[in-house]
């Protein structure tokens, strides 16, 4: 499933999963108070893990995604044409002599497309991980940069 | 950014902030408990751990730099949140913590009360 976000329709895309959302989320919230303390198990549906924001710096493209317990060399990332592409594997296990008690942390194989609004230069594509935050750098291509353009009078 | 509203606020009163309650693991061995959080962007500094009345009470403020103007928001700024009962036996002491990778190891030791111990058994 190919997340795509343009500037023209991102706000009414969210605004339409917010309201989906919050309706769910409120009703997971009665379920989880019932079931506990309180805590809450996150388990994001299939296709959302990790979660990630898109921003344009004007001269790049910034991908950043919540990636905890991974390192650079956990997260694959391609492009191809327009459509980024990160994906990895997440590795939850039980540490040697112990005994799991409580297991919210699951292992998690995944892989998250993005439909980029403009087009990049994979040349100069830059990634690095840190404290758990992805960072995907895209710089533009010279055309996709906004300019101003001088009205002559 | 208006996705914050998915993530509601419990708890927090005065914190502009939404409040989240990290994911966890909890694993016990016989000389400690081990919990683990999900604290993705936490730098040690924001985190604050305590343990009172056999409470124990993770909490860790997460601000995102803007990277630029945003097309797209599934997470932000936000407050972690959760509190643990803690069984009595934890040599509070001792407890350390580790944040790697945005995952919190947090170590409970166990006081020499709560460890199991092998018991003689004399020929009366």
């Amino acid at each position: 499933m190919t997340t795509r976000w343009t500037t023209d329709r991102a706000r009414r895309a969210f605004s339409d999963f917010d309201e989906m959302f919050s309706s769910l989320e409120a009703f997971r919230q009665l379920m989880d108070r019932a079931y506990d303390d309180g805590a809450r198990a996150e388990r994001g549906a299939v296709g959302s893990w990790p979660r990630a924001n898109l921003a344009d710096s004007g001269t790049a493209l910034v991908l950043t995604a919540e990636v905890p317990g991974l390192s650079d060399k956990d997260v694959n990332i391609t492009l191809n044409q327009d459509v980024l592409t990160v994906s990895g594997e997440r590795k939850t296990s039980v540490p040697e002599g112990y005994t799991a008690y409580r297991q919210e942390r699951g292992s998690i194989k995944f892989s998250r497309s993005f439909s980029l609004p403009c087009r990049v230069d994979g040349e100069k594509a830059t990634a690095a991980v840190k404290n758990g935050i992805l960072t995907v750098t895209l710089e533009k291509v010279p055309d996709a940069v906004p300019r101003q353009i001088a009205v002559t009078g | 950014m208006s996705n914050e509203t998915a993530i509601s606020s419990r708890e927090g009163r005065s914190s502009a902030l939404p409040t989240y309650a990290p994911v966890c693991d909890v694993y016990e061995s016989k000389d400690e408990i081990l919990v683990l959080a999900d604290l993705p962007g936490v730098t040690p500094d924001a985190l604050r751990i305590h343990l009172e009345k056999g409470e124990l009470t993770i909490e860790a403020r997460r601000s995102m730099s803007a990277a630029g103007r945003a097309l797209g928001a599934e997470f932000g700024d936000l407050e972690f949140r959760r509190r643990f009962g803690v069984p009595g036996g934890i040599d509070a002491d001792r407890i350390s913590a580790e944040l790697t990778n945005g995952v919190l190891h947090l170590h409970l030791p166990k006081s020499d009360a709560l460890r199991p111990r092998r018991i003689e058994v004399r020929a009366g």
